[in-house]
């Protein structure tokens, strides 16, 4: 071996070593990896077209991403984390489906096509022999005379009955626009993807039930923009009032009952909060809750409280 | 008044095109003369062009009794704006689409190629845009008339309205769509012609060419005004219109190359290559304009998607019919040997018909799965990052591999693949000790720097080889396939952000750059509120004031987010104003440092440029008549 080859290989073999140092480097997560990053990065944002719960700037991904980085904090895997969320929100939560079900065409399909044209090609590149390739070349080849340069032409009635059942097609194909133009009409607007507002509402459930209810006061605030509803607003009063925001509370149950002040939970959310804010009302609030709704869940435990 | 003329304007054209497909069957069935059926399609691209150009003045004369003015008009919207309005909704598009369409029928019809091929050719293409004609005016006629009239309209959807890019890139992609079907057309022609058909292939070069290059053109634009525009800094989402764009541009990639190169061997490729590539675009047109799929940029809420999935179809069924059951030549060149470029085109072939492959099952899974098991699957960015990402790299490395393999069976060719080799090895030990930007981002640094040096070393060896002007232009696309992938690679694995919300005077920092807050401006022009941050961007030792926005537009009730970019020779400063507080104390903010991205517009524009260069080099070859059948090419000198 010439000195010139062995240097030659010498240099190929540190590159390659170097490269696969580099390679294995790479591939080894790093130590700046957030495991709550990971995990909401395949998560999709609900509210967002296109973003992962990692990306979006959306006050529910914020939610999320603090839900998963509680979760990892009580020691759950990834996997729980994920399946947590799907019970919730459904599958379309994931930014990636599960391979199971209709989903595994996702990879069927291109494993099928990269088998399929990887054997067209194999047959191209595969030598044939000239009468095996005039065999495969199909009647249309093999009915024409050698020699002759003159296409097989239709000619004569047999052209004339091609035409007319051509033409007969294209007039087809415009009246058929114009029919199915007639029937279609404008269709009502499809539903959105998933409903922003309800996983937001949903989310701010899970929170009550993790009594952060600043949290959850917050996410009924951002669904009330999208969504003003006399529902969702006593909800945010409710939590309010747990987040020991009575005034808040009182302001927001206050809307309510200005447009409906018979309202029950109303009353009951008002006389709550003015137990706080001012309690000489509060009697004559929650009575007026008793009287309108004796047979409220909380009733009994309005009584008692007034009895005492 | 002008909405009548606009629905007189859509008649004469659906009668033209009607009247063209069956005059110009008739030239192909019964030999008659060519000249009614001519005249036929000028009437039909006449009418297309009259029809816009109603629609056009309607709305720059703010006529709202036209329906399509009185919803996507406004007398607030500046000039250049509105005359862009004309596509930027569904109705008002399909006329543009229409209009291309028919112009490239009316450049087909000037052709002079063998009569019989000829006239089947531009009987599918009138047949095409007959039914495109047929929307218009029967399903979708941007012209009816609206009771009573409106004062104002809302204006075109904001955010079509801030960057110069949405000028150019509808008209580039319907050009690079629309002339896809001059391919189609000749395939579906060349088995029905006889004889006449061997040369279908040379014919449709230069049409797939021009194709190529806008549609080319055009999805880098597209990347570029939603990197400019939508505000989250990115540039490719994998979002249904996009994945729409790309499909065509896949299989059309790999028909140019199979058309290329192994000529017979591999007729079936080409026929179902080209016939793929427009049943593509159809395709993309159903998910885009049916509302099926939802996306940022699709036109929602239209009664065409039957009728568009009707013509999908029709063009499946046309092109099995006819290029299934195709005359195949017998091939009279011996087979090549394994090692060379004809292989490496049918790779090539195979890997971008796969990547094809997923991407439209990624695209129509949604779709088929909610039906079926009644669950609604997302398919985001993580699934194509792992199939279809590796695949491109696969594509880049074989772009690397093939022009060594310059001639059939060059064992040499081998030997010419070890410095680029080593360059690879050299970039992935050199990135990948130096910084970690993961496994893909590492083997597309490595296979970029693969194909740039076999493509440097191509150059170099140029002089002695006199180099032609389709090698130049295959080295340029390539080299702009390698730049995109580095740009790619580089602002993905590279990329920083950070989001937060700070007070007039506290500062962000990502990386070495920091943004500080000075002020928050108010102001009201034009019918929208508008409200800018000004920060002061420190980083690469200067200093500079960057004032990105937000919009809010009452007539459609919309906040769009007008970010701002600083752009470095080697790194983007991004910046977005997400939203403010109400005393205009503080402003929550995005800052981003995205690397690279510049490389990855190089990138871009070199491939547009390399198929340009191409179609030129076709057009002439085609002046100086038909090529000799052995080899295909005439020399044509790049002036040096």
């Amino acid at each position: 071996m010439s000195p010139r080859r062995s240097l030659r290989l010498l240099v190929v073999a540190a590159l390659l070593a170097a490269a696969a140092v580099g390679l294995l480097r790479s591939s080894s997560s790093g130590p700046d990896t957030d495991p709550v990053r990971t995990v909401a990065g395949g998560l999709r944002c609900p509210a967002c077209q296109g973003e992962s719960v990692a990306d979006s700037a959306s006050p529910i991904a914020a939610a999320m991403r603090q839900s998963v980085a509680e979760q990892l904090a009580q020691g759950r895997s990834p996997a729980e984390i994920r399946r947590w969320f799907v019970e919730r929100y459904g599958t379309d939560v994931l930014a990636d489906p599960p391979a199971r079900g209709v989903s595994l065409l996702l990879w069927a399909v291109p494993a099928l096509a990269l088998l399929a044209a990887g054997a067209a090609a194999l047959r191209t590149l595969r030598p044939r022999r000239p009468e095996e390739a005039a065999g495969r070349a199909g009647p249309v080849a093999r009915r024409r005379t050698p020699g002759s340069a003159a296409p097989p032409t239709p000619r004569g009635p047999t052209a004339r009955r091609l035409w007319w059942v051509s033409s007969a097609g294209v007039t087809l194909l415009v009246v058929a626009v114009a029919v199915a133009a007639g029937q279609t009409g404008r269709p009502a607007p499809a539903a959105p993807p998933a409903d922003p507002v309800a996983v937001t509402l949903q989310l701010a459930r899970d929170l009550e039930g993790q009594q952060r209810y600043d949290a959850a006061a917050a996410l009924y605030r951002e669904a009330l923009r999208d969504r003003p509803d006399d529902g969702i607003q006593l909800r945010l009063a409710f939590a309010l009032l747990r987040a020991d925001d009575a005034a808040g509370a009182e302001r927001a149950v206050r809307e309510v009952l200005a447009r409906s002040p018979e309202s029950p939970d109303g009353l009951l959310v008002l006389g709550l909060a003015q137990r706080r804010t001012r309690p000489a009302e509060a009697p004559s609030t929650l009575r007026r809750f008793l009287t309108l709704a004796p047979h409220h869940p909380a009733a009994a435990e309005i009584r008692r409280l007034l009895d005492s | 008044m002008l909405g009548d003329l606009g629905t007189a304007t859509l008649a004469a054209g659906l009668l033209g095109a009607t009247l063209a497909a069956l005059l110009w069957l008739r030239v192909a069935l019964l030999a008659a003369p060519a000249r009614p059926a001519r005249a036929a399609t000028t009437l039909t691209v006449l009418a297309a062009a009259a029809a816009c150009a109603v629609l056009e003045t309607a709305l720059l004369r703010h006529d709202f009794s036209v329906r399509y003015v009185a919803e996507n008009g406004g007398r607030h919207v500046s000039v250049p704006d509105t005359v862009t309005s004309l596509w930027s909704a569904l109705d008002g598009s399909l006329l543009l689409w229409s209009l291309v369409l028919c112009g490239y029928a009316a450049l087909l019809a000037r052709r002079r190629h063998p009569p019989r091929l000829h006239a089947y050719a531009m009987a599918v293409v009138s047949v095409v845009a007959t039914f495109f004609f047929a929307l218009s005016a029967l399903a979708a006629n941007p012209f009816r008339d609206v009771h009573p009239v409106p004062i104002d309209g809302p204006g075109p959807n904001p955010l079509l309205q801030q960057h110069p890019a949405m000028a150019v890139h509808p008209p580039l992609l319907y050009a690079g769509y629309l002339g896809l079907v001059v391919p189609f057309a000749l395939a579906l022609a060349a088995p029905l012609a006889g004889d006449q058909g061997r040369g279908w292939l040379r014919l449709a070069r230069p049409w797939t060419l021009a194709a190529w290059t806008a549609l080319t053109a055009g999805i880098g634009l597209g990347a570029w005004w939603s990197y400019a525009v939508l505000g989250w800094g990115g540039y490719w989402v994998w979002d249904p219109v996009e994945n729409a764009s790309l499909l065509p541009w896949l299989t059309a990639t790999a028909f140019l190359h199979t058309a290329r190169v192994g000529g017979t061997r591999h007729a079936r490729w080409n026929a179902v290559l080209a016939c793929a590539s427009f049943v593509l675009v159809l395709l993309g047109t159903f998910l885009t304009r049916s509302g099926a799929i939802a996306s940022v940029h699709a036109f929602t809420e239209s009664p065409l998607g039957p009728l568009l999935l009707g013509l999908v179809l029709l063009a499946v069924l046309a092109a099995t019919l006819l290029a299934g059951r195709r005359d195949v030549a017998p091939a009279e060149t011996p087979a090549p040997p394994l090692l060379s470029r004809a292989t490496a085109v049918l790779v090539n072939g195979v890997l971008l018909v796969t990547i094809a492959a997923t991407v439209l099952i990624g695209t129509v899974a949604p779709l088929l799965t909610e039906p079926l098991t009644g669950e609604r699957v997302s398919v985001g960015p993580g699934y194509y990052h792992r199939t279809a990402v590796p695949l491109a790299v696969a594509v880049l490395l074989l772009a690397g591999v093939a022009p060594a393999l310059r001639r059939a069976g060059d064992r040499a060719g081998v030997r010419r693949l070890l410095v680029p080799a080593a360059a690879a090895l050299a970039t992935v030990a050199a990135v990948g000790l130096s910084s970690r930007p993961g496994l893909p981002a590492l083997t597309a640094f490595g296979a970029a720097a693969f194909t740039l040096t076999g493509l440097a070393a191509e150059l170099g060896s140029a002089p002695r080889r006199r180099l032609r002007a389709v090698r130049l232009a295959a080295v340029l696309a390539h080299a702009g396939l390698a730049l995109v992938a580095v740009g790619v690679a580089g602002s993905s694995a590279y990329g920083q952000v950070t989001e937060r919300t700070v007070r007039v005077g506290e500062t962000l920092r990502v990386a070495d750059v920091s943004a500080r807050l000075v002020s928050v401006d108010r102001s009201t022009t034009g019918g929208r509120m508008v409200v800018r941050a000004r920060l002061a961007v420190t980083g690469d030792g200067t200093s500079r004031t960057v004032t990105p926005g937000l919009w809010y537009d009452p007539a459609r009730d919309t906040a769009v987010t007008v970010p701002r970019i600083d752009t470095g020779p080697w790194r983007d400063t991004y910046l977005t104003l997400l939203a403010v507080a109400a005393d205009g104390g503080s402003a929550t903010v995005r800052l981003a440092v995205n690397p690279l991205v510049g490389v990855l517009w190089c990138g871009g524009a070199l491939m547009a440029a390399g198929g340009l260069l191409a179609f030129g080099g076709s057009l002439r070859r085609r002046r100086r008549g038909p090529a000799p059948p052995a080899r295909p090419a005439t020399r044509v000198e790049v002036a040096a």
